[in-house]
């Protein structure tokens, strides 16, 4: 067995890395991501698979749902740290899987794939929590900015993280992006990572708190006619029923955190699509308590004031 | 959130836990129940954007959840719940609070037919609770009147809430923490409501705090704090004080305090850094016979 395969073997397990591991596998993750196009073409049958962050026990059963890599061929659409308790062993385990299967998945870039935005919330914290220091993060926050911006599946379906952009109006306007850097705070990039579809304005809108924007229905027409394609699939938003088709079914949001935060009850759902690109949606639940690996701790009463 | 209480002490006290899968106790004429359940389904979702009149809701309503004390002897009861804190968003209507990026954006050229949205994402609400009263089916007509139309009055008043004898370590017999909503302000900070209740065999105590940060740009704070305390031979007062506090992260970075976000994940240890800004005390006495 080689030492990936066993690195995935204890990673399944939900159990971290070594330090040298980390930077070792990084390091290959690096090779292979930086010769992916920022719009990463993806061959059909595949399964797409919405945000992640960090429920680990719960990605386990996106597995079971979906099948294993490399068996199923996967798109992750980012997010896959932050807020859950274990964005380490789920961001390496898909990272390992990466190296060790290039070809049978992809991995686009999330909002929370940032150095920015893990201060905030929580993958920082676990790194220093689990190694003693930082390192392991600065690794893998490194590596978030060789991951690609979006896919295009057999030339039909665009997927991105979080949706479109003004200063984007064809796929080659996002294949000429410069993408090694830290996700900014405007501009083309930001926007793919951090725009919401939104019902109530037809055009674009901008949010009320003067930054990030929204796009409606007569934008996702132009965008998906100007590029030939069927329809966007994306993810960022919560959904309680998994996924969510909006404005006639010319963009669709895949969320894959079932009980999010391990409080909000939530189904999760992944999107297989066959060869002929037939869509089927495969909703799942939050994985049961006496499978992860601590049972849930009872917490002392609090004399709070 | 589930604590082993012991048996005895429930005895002791002369409460009894709540049955039928239901989470809570009865103790002095009092029952005292949490709810905790899923956020709402999409489509309730939108039946609740119908009856607000709006197209905005937060992204976790824990719609059917709820936390309510009942008094049986009044029928009076004290409930906690996301609609009617959100009814209260709607109505105070604060303008937006702009994030620190929205400056760079103003210089970003923008497309054409531009539409700003302009309402209260932070959800902010004044709520502080809800009153109703239940009559007895053999009373009146039965049903439930709001407290406008019955003499429920909270009234100003000068005592105020005893933390000494709050902190003292007396058995608790009922905890539990239920959220009301939350909203990650699209990843760019946290709006949360919830309502913390613990039960000790002297009186009731609760929190219901609406905690709001914006990264790089503000807090906010609002804390009701409830206190019963049990007395056989009296109808009940009910002190409540309400406290709200709020800071711009430019204030507290002007004071030496962090301005890094990540400093600022837990409102009860950095509360205190934040000014007060609305603080008043009231109570109500519990008619024994509305």
């Amino acid at each position: 067995m080689s030492d990936l395969d066993r690195q995935i073997e204890q990673l399944k397990k939900c159990e971290p890395l070594k330090e040298s591991e980390v930077k070792a596998l990084c390091l290959k993750a690096m090779e292979i991501l930086v010769e992916e196009s920022n719009v990463q073409r993806v061959d059909a049958p595949v399964t797409i698979c919405g945000d992640i962050h960090g429920q680990f026990y719960d990605m386990k059963e996106l597995f079971k749902v979906g099948g294993d890599c490399p068996k199923t061929n996967y798109l992750f659409l980012g997010d896959f740290v932050d807020r859950g308790f274990y964005s380490v062993e789920t961001f390496l385990l898909l990272l390992a899987l990466k190296v060790r299967y290039p070809d049978r998945i992809t991995l686009i870039r999330g909002n929370h794939e940032s150095r920015q935005i893990t201060q905030v919330y929580g993958f920082y914290d676990e790194c220093l929590r689990k190694y003693g220091s930082v390192n392991v993060w600065r690794y893998c926050t490194d590596i978030f900015d060789y991951l690609s911006l979006s896919a295009l599946i057999e030339n039909k379906i665009f997927s991105v993280h979080g949706g479109l952009s003004p200063a984007i109006s064809t796929l080659d306007q996002i294949r000429t992006i410069d993408r090694k850097q830290e996700v900014p705070h405007d501009g083309a990039m930001c926007d793919l990572l951090w725009s919401d579809p939104e019902d109530i304005v037809d055009g674009w809108g901008l949010s009320p708190r003067g930054a990030g924007f929204l796009f409606g229905g007569s934008v996702v027409s132009s965008f998906n006619h100007a590029n030939n394609i069927d329809y966007i699939c994306r993810a960022h938003q919560l959904v309680m029923e998994g996924y969510k088709w909006m404005f006639n079914n010319q963009i669709v949001t895949v969320w894959s955190a079932p009980n999010y935060c391990y409080r909000c009850g939530n189904v999760a759902a992944i999107l297989e699509l066959d060869e002929n690109l037939n869509k089927q949606f495969r909703v799942f639940d939050a994985a049961p308590q006496e499978s992860r690996g601590t049972p849930a701790k009872k917490p002392a009463p609090d004399y709070f004031l | 959130m589930e604590v082993e209480v012991d048996e005895k002490e429930l005895k002791a006290a002369g409460a009894e836990p709540l049955t039928d899968g239901r989470h809570g106790l009865r103790i002095h004429g009092w029952e005292i129940e949490s709810r905790k359940r899923s956020i709402l389904k999409s489509s309730t979702l939108e039946l609740w954007e119908k009856k607000l009149e709006t197209y905005h809701m937060p992204e976790m309503v824990f719609g059917d959840s709820c936390l309510a004390l009942k008094h049986f002897k009044s029928g009076f009861t004290i409930h906690f719940n996301a609609f009617d804190a959100l009814v209260g968003w709607k109505k105070e209507a604060l303008p937006p609070v702009e994030v620190p990026a929205a400056a760079q954006w103003k210089f970003r050229s923008k497309p054409s037919q531009q539409i700003i949205l302009d309402y209260d994402y932070t959800f902010t609400t004044p709520y502080c609770g809800s009153e109703t009263v239940k009559f007895d089916a053999d009373k009146l007509e039965g049903g439930e009147i709001s407290k406008d139309t019955c003499n429920l009055h909270w009234e100003d008043c000068n005592e105020k809430i005893d933390v000494v004898a709050l902190a003292s370590k007396e058995p608790i017999l009922f905890y539990d923490e239920v959220v009301l909503y939350e909203d990650e302000l699209a990843d760019s900070g946290v709006s949360l409501l919830t309502v913390k209740v613990r039960v000790m065999p002297s009186c009731w105590f609760l929190l219901l705090r609406f905690w709001l940060r914006v990264d790089g740009a503000l807090m906010r704070l609002r804390d009701t704090r409830m206190h019963c305390a049990f007395n056989d031979n009296a109808s009940p007062t009910i002190l409540r004080e309400s406290c709200w506090r709020e800071a711009t992260f430019q204030a507290l970075s002007a004071k030496g305090y962090p301005s890094e976000d990540a400093a600022y994940n837990d409102p009860s240890i950095i509360s205190q850094r934040l000014p007060v800004i609305m603080h008043k005390t009231q109570k109500l006495k519990v008619p024994d016979n509305v």
